[in-house]
Parts: structure tokens; C-alpha cells; sequence
């Protein structure tokens, strides 16, 4: 079961928003390292979840992750 | 020409929204194939490069003439993106044989088609969110992961625990109402 402070650790990695590095890397999200084994798992299958509903919600049928990886290619 | 075909055609040709409409397809069985390292690195943070590094390389890319020739290059792609995050925490042996073992049992990805009556359930069920946990999605579903929770808190002149909390609640009620029209969500 996962603590108050665990959730929320676990809804912001849910978030598709992730830093790039200096060589435009995708940078993992720093909330992510704070959880342990088991939190990582949770934070996982709620991102999946979300995905579902995002692409659900948008006339496109594109996730946010989807999303975010397109807004980087644009911006080129 | 068959339809994945020209769909791969417009990708490599750069194509932005073409790329939108595959990955709108395929990123649920993208994700499915990084499970085994859920717990050993960011895996949103791994799909998004990989799904950069396939558009690099899509141009030239030669499909092999079986059927989702670029899905299945994708999961290659997004597999060894995986590894090679992995290699920079120095994994052990155990790790990395566990590993070996839960990918060698997955199964073959397929692209997804997405179901009307679900996309219309959650819009039915996002109607009924309170105030607050709506705001919270909105500013999710709106920034396409462009920005920060931070941002988006602000934004909605929330704290970001606030935010947080509120998305959180927007997630179960969601599920809650769902459930009640018989819909269980699962990550496919």
C-alpha cells in the first residue's frame, strides 16, 4: 500500500513532461528516483492507465506521451 | 500498396502526423515490452527516446515484408533503449538474468485498435469530475506533456501537492465511474 507521499511521488511520474539532457536526451524524471521497487511498479501501471484515458479523451486518439514526443520533433 | 505501407511511406518521407497516427497504435504494446524494467528505469523517459530514435531512423528504414515491420523495429528500439539506461545504474547479474528470462516470454506486439464505447464511457464519466480534479486533468490533457506539474499547478492556482492530490482523485473517480458502467480499465 503506498503512503500519501508515495502517491504523489507516483502521480508525478505519471506526468509525460520529462527534462532533456545537454545532448537532448530524455531525462528520467527525478520524482521516479525517490520511489522504491515497488512504487516504481505502481507508478508503471497508473502511467499505462492514463495513457488509456488520454488517447480516449483525445480526438486524435494521442496519448500525452505521444504528444510530447511529437511537440519535440516539430520544435526540431 | 497496402495501408501500413503507405502509412510507413508518409513517416519516412518526415510526415509529423503520420508518426502521431502509428504511435497512436502502437504505444500501448510499446510499453507493454518494457514491464520487465519497470522497477529499473524511468520507462516513460525510455519510450519517448525511443520513439524519437525510430522517427530519426525511419527514413531509412526497409520493412522485410512481413506484416507491422516497424512496430516490431520499434520494440527492438525501445528494448535496447531500456538496456542501455539500465547499464548506467550497473545492474546485477540477477537483474539482468530475470530480466533475459520475462522478456523471452512476451509475446509478439501487435498495434491497437481503439474501442468507441470506451472512448465515449470516460468522456461521459469525465463530465461528472468535480470541479477541482477536473482542472487538474484539463491541465494534463491540454499541455500534451509539454510542461511541468509545477507549471500546471500554477496555472490553476494550486500548490503542487494540491495539483497532484486532485489529478490523483480525477484518476480514481474516473475509474470508479467506469467500473460502475462495466468497464474495467487494463494497460493492453
Amino acid at each position: 500500500m503506498a503512503t500519501a507521499e508515495d502517491e504523489l511521488l507516483i502521480e508525478q511520474v505519471t506526468s509525460a513532461h520529462r527534462a532533456r539532457d545537454l545532448d537532448g536526451r530524455v531525462k528520467s524524471h527525478p520524482a521516479w528516483h525517490d520511489l522504491d521497487e515497488a512504487g516504481r511498479r505502481e507508478a508503471f501501471e497508473a502511467t499505462g492507465l492514463a495513457r488509456v484515458l488520454e488517447a480516449a479523451l483525445d480526438p486524435r486518439g494521442q496519448s500525452t506521451t505521444a504528444q510530447a514526443v511529437l511537440a519535440r520533433i516539430r520544435r526540431g | 500498396m497496402n495501408a501500413e505501407a503507405l502509412q510507413l511511406a508518409s513517416i519516412s518521407a518526415g510526415d509529423p502526423e503520420a508518426f502521431g497516427h502509428w504511435i497512436a497504435g502502437v504505444e500501448p504494446s510499446l510499453r507493454r515490452t518494457l514491464k520487465p524494467f519497470a522497477a529499473l528505469v524511468d520507462t516513460e523517459a525510455v519510450l519517448q527516446e525511443a520513439l524519437l530514435r525510430v522517427w530519426q531512423v525511419a527514413p531509412k528504414f526497409v520493412p522485410d515484408g512481413k506484416p507491422n515491420a516497424l512496430l516490431r523495429f520499434a520494440v527492438t528500439t525501445t528494448r535496447n533503449a531500456a538496456v542501455s539506461e539500465l547499464r548506467r545504474s550497473a545492474p546485477s547479474h540477477e537483474q539482468l538474468d530475470a530480466l533475459e528470462h520475462q522478456l523471452a516470454q512476451q509475446q509478439a506486439a501487435q498495434p491497437w485498435v481503439p474501442d468507441p464505447f470506451l472512448r465515449e464511457a470516460i468522456a461521459e464519466c469525465r463530465k461528472k469530475l468535480p470541479r477541482q480534479p477536473s482542472a487538474a486533468l484539463e491541465q494534463r490533457l491540454s499541455s500534451g506533456g509539454t510542461e511541468d506539474d509545477a507549471v500546471l499547478a500554477a496555472r490553476v492556482g494550486m500548490k503542487l501537492n494540491t495539483f497532484l492530490q486532485n489529478f490523483t482523485r480525477a484518476r480514481k473517480l474516473l475509474a470508479e465511474c467506469l467500473k460502475k458502467r462495466g468497464v474495467e480499465l487494463e494497460v493492453r
